[in-house]
């Protein structure tokens, strides 16, 4: 614990030194400023477009203040003229709206409908007693799944809402608020890294090394002022917002350890400074992606629970959550910071961190150190069944990205990609081992094929009753995972494509990439043939 | 001029060597597929219009009305409505499964009107009923104001959905075309930074080129590169049936921002010396840029949207206030550039 301290302390001193004295923190409170003073004044004005519709008009009609128009006065024969030579996209002369039959125009008719609606509601809510300009008041009552209790006692209490003024719901704002969570985060992460690469740079890690030190006590002394800071950033945003602080830092901890452990992986794989930035901004997209996504679907469909910004969007709302749905995102989280935390003290070597290699290669190298710790035999199994999560997360970005597609390609294109992850994760680790010599025969290959695809099995089973036992809308994980819990044909099948793959590179020499095409083409017949009811 | 494209020359090589291309382009790609696909979802499932068009008549519900209005104009959106006497009627048939929700007869109250609605209690179902159900609601609304002589403008407009329209040309193109510049700013940081924490700047400097040169050198390789990535988004989009007007004045617009920021990143660098400092100040920097330029209702964002869409007041003119920041900015680095020696 002192140790960690200790580093944790080195770190805090780096950034002192790095910061301190000249004009560096002046300038940062100067552009904290100017961003604060931006959002504030942002706040309302944040909408889709900027003067992407030129609008005509003329007479009486409403102030037009929408960063979407772009507004001109004309007189009525000047705003038919331009509009017919497409200079304006719609005339407003007076109560009546004129436009062109062709697409653009008639987007800005309905940009306008959705703007002018709200115009006139001010207008009549102004100048009419409240009860004549909102005359409709609708009683929501939500309706209980069984009959009896149907009348007698309400599954929730009336809500009575003015329909003109009361948006149906959509997560936008609560979404945008969970990312002002998220933006420290990222933004640390900077630091983060930079303190490895400084390390590196400056060809002190042989002597921290030699410290009487591990590995695994000078990544968590690196990280624990960044925690302590983004612990803190959390409980204040969550305190000007007005929710409970311990709720936000129980939703929000787990989804900060999992950025810290991707962001561990940036320092340990980069050759060039221009890698870190290129990888950071990947990682960032698709951590990003993986967050927002399904909490945009919020109350709309329950798979949204795979992001803790679910969660944070309900606390929003003030819509109670249980035990399981905090687990659904949080456990798959815990296990890649505590799989990266892993991977992390294996890669932490000089020779490692030294090496300019291809990118390949050093990932080749870091699965070859994650191996190299016990037996083939152990260590194989416990690798499929460990990157599970991983794999889990991978796959609905995948879906995400799939979702652009024809709509006949999605389901195609999502177990094609599936397949192949799988296949990767089973195999990758035997080919490496077999590359250093470790494993060598034709029953040695087997043996690992078959125990490379029973960790997996068991860790995407256990994934599944998981998701099943939390989720009642669990149909596309079932779609993804394999639904069933039919054990021996799928621990069969997994054997068998690991073993082709693995058996093609190795014995036969096969690039890898050849062999792992034909495996996953023969793994994706076979989720097609499951799919339509083969066995 | 040999030596400064030799530079140029070696930045480029260096990034399609390193395979780092590779990762900004598969970023750009999933940027731009993740945001239309969370346009798509949010379509399908937050808007009315395309619930409707793909379920429209399979949402059913049950009317307990004498008073047909609110119910007639729910068949008009296109919902399929069933008429029940009674109450009790509409709520066993709702547990019989045949319909989803029920809205009750309207009651007069105080001079209000009241109706009770019935929806299921699983949130799915109930937000999606009430999204489809809210035009209606508000149309009958203003039915009852006429009723009280009160007039509202503007009600029978129809059009188009606009939102996909209104992405592609204010979100998706300037996101695309900006990108890249983004991209080129940090890559400056990264190459000059990178000379200094390695010590190889002095090597550098003893080939005949001047500490500008290798900052200007370093600075093109960037914008090249982003201008190229540039060419490939709008071939890619034209391909895909989006018009594209401007297309001369859009990478102009482009090259001139991509020179912007990565000038910019490079006086960031050029006084700060690390790569830390540098990134996290061009970071800052990029979203205040952003922020600022909004306010100023000088946008680049803006004018990108606008030559896209051919809009008649916007061209190339535009484009010259930020190629003279641009200007001045490079003025400004040639002439504090000394300090990376320092």
């Amino acid at each position: 614990m002192n140790q960690i301290l200790v580093i944790a302390w080195r770190e805090v001193t780096r950034l002192r030194k790095r910061f301190g004295g000249g004009a560096s923190p002046l300038a940062v409170l100067l552009l904290l400023a100017v961003l604060g003073l931006s959002a504030y004044y942002l706040r309302d004005t944040v909408s889709l477009g900027s003067g992407l519709y030129r609008v005509g008009v003329s007479g009486d009609v409403p102030p037009i203040n929408d960063s979407r128009f772009a507004v001109m006065e004309v007189d009525a024969e000047e705003g038919k003229a331009f509009l017919d030579d497409h200079t304006i996209d719609v005339f407003i002369n007076g109560s009546d709206v004129i436009s062109r039959a062709d697409d653009k125009s008639q987007f800005a008719v309905r940009a306008l409908k959705q703007y002018m609606e709200r115009a006139e509601l001010i207008r009549v809510g102004n100048s009419y007693a409240e009860a004549d300009a909102f005359p409709l008041r609708v009683g929501v009552n939500y309706l209980g799944a069984e009959q009896a209790s149907a009348g007698s006692e309400a599954a929730k209490p009336e809500e009575i809402i003015i329909p003109s003024i009361t948006p149906p719901p959509a997560p936008f704002a609560q979404v945008l608020i969970t990312l002002i969570y998220i933006m420290p985060i990222t933004f640390i992460s900077i630091f983060f890294t930079s303190s490895f690469m400084d390390e590196k740079v400056n060809r002190r890690l042989t002597i921290l090394l030699s410290a009487p030190i591990t590995p695994f006590q000078i990544i968590l002394g690196k990280m624990l002022p960044y925690t302590i800071f983004a612990l803190s950033t959390t409980a204040i945003i969550a305190w000007v917002t007005n929710v409970s602080v311990p709720l936000a830092l129980a939703i929000f901890a787990p989804t900060m350890f999992f950025i810290f452990a991707i962001y561990l992986m940036v320092p340990l794989f980069y050759r060039t400074f221009k890698d870190t930035t290129f990888i950071a901004m990947l990682v960032t997209t698709l951590t990003t992606a993986y967050l927002i996504f399904p909490a945009m679907f919020t109350n709309v469909n329950d798979l949204s629970y795979i992001s803790p910004l679910t969660l944070a969007v309900k606390m929003y709302r003030g819509e109670p959550f249980g035990w399981r749905e905090y687990l659904f995102p949080s456990l798959p989280m815990a296990a890649i910071f505590g799989f990266a935390m892993f991977a992390g003290t294996r890669m932490l070597n000089e020779e490692f961190l030294m090496g300019y290699k291809p990118l390949t290669r050093k990932v080749n190298d870091a699965i070859y150190l994650m191996l190299a710790h016990s037996k083939p035999y152990i260590s194989v199994p416990l690798w499929s069944l460990l990157v599970v999560p991983v794999i889990y997360l991978t796959q609905i970005i995948l879906l995400a990205f799939a979702t652009n597609l024809p709509v006949r390609l999605i389901l195609g294109f999502t177990l094609l990609g599936s397949a192949m992850l799988e296949e990767i994760v089973k195999t990758v680790g035997i080919v490496v081992l077999a590359e250093r010599g470790v494993v060598k025969s034709f029953r040695e290959i087997l043996g690992l094929s078959f125990l490379s695809g029973l960790g997996f099995l068991i860790g995407e089973k256990l994934l599944l009753v998981l998701s099943i036992s939390m989720v009642s809308e669990a149909r596309v994980a079932g779609a993804l995972f394999g639904a069933g819990l039919l054990l021996f044909v799928p621990l069969i099948s997994h054997f068998i494509f690991t073993a082709i793959i693995t058996l093609l590179r190795i014995k036969l020499k096969f690039p890898y990439i050849i062999a792992l095409g034909i495996g996953t083409i023969i793994h994706f017949f076979y989720n097609v043939y499951i799919l339509r009811g083969g066995f | 001029m040999i030596p400064f494209l030799a530079v140029v020359k070696k930045e480029l090589a260096s990034v399609i060597r390193d395979r780092t291309i590779v990762i900004s382009i598969l970023i750009q790609l999933f940027i731009a597929s993740f945001s239309s696909a969370l346009l798509l979802g949010m379509l399908s499932l937050y808007d009315s219009d395309t619930i409707l068009q793909f379920s429209g008549a399979g949402i059913r519900i049950g009317v307990v009305s004498s008073d047909n209005m609110l119910g007639s104009l729910m068949k008009e959106r296109g919902l399929t409505t069933i008429q029940y006497p009674t109450l009790t009627e509409a709520n066993a048939a709702y547990y019989r499964g045949e319909v989803l929700a029920i809205v009750d007869t309207p009651q007069d109250a105080n001079g209000l009107t009241e109706i009770k609605l019935y929806l299921p209690e699983s949130d799915t179902a109930s937000s999606l009923i009430r999204m489809v159900i809210q035009e209606p609601l508000k149309q009958y609304e203003n039915y009852l104001r006429e009723e009280k002589g009160i007039d509202v403008r503007y009600t029978d407009l129809k059009g188009k959905p606009a939102t996909s329209f209104e992405f592609v040309y204010s979100v998706l193109i300037p996101m695309l075309m900006f990108f890249p510049a983004f991209v080129a700013g940090s890559m400056s940081v990264d190459s000059i930074t990178e000379e200094v924490e390695n010590n190889t700047l002095q090597t550098l400097l003893s080939a005949p080129l001047t500490l500008n040169g290798m900052i200007g050198a370093k600075i093109v390789a960037s914008i090249i590169l982003a201008i190229l990535q540039c060419i490939a988004w709008l071939t890619l989009l034209q391909l895909n049936g989006t018009a594209i007007q401007n297309v001369g004045w859009i990478l102009l617009l482009a090259l001139i921002v991509a020179g912007i920021t990565s000038t910019s990143a490079a006086l960031g660098a050029v006084l700060l010396k690390d790569r830390e400092r540098s990134q996290f100040i061009y970071s800052l920097m990029l979203l205040a840029a952003a922020a600022i330029s909004t306010l100023l209702n000088l946008s680049p964002i803006t004018v990108m949207s606008r030559l896209a869409v051919g809009d008649a007041f916007t061209s190339g003119w535009n484009i010259v206030v930020f190629a003279v920041f641009l200007a001045g900015l490079y003025f400004l680095l040639s002439k504090t550039s000394r300090r990376l020696l320092v």
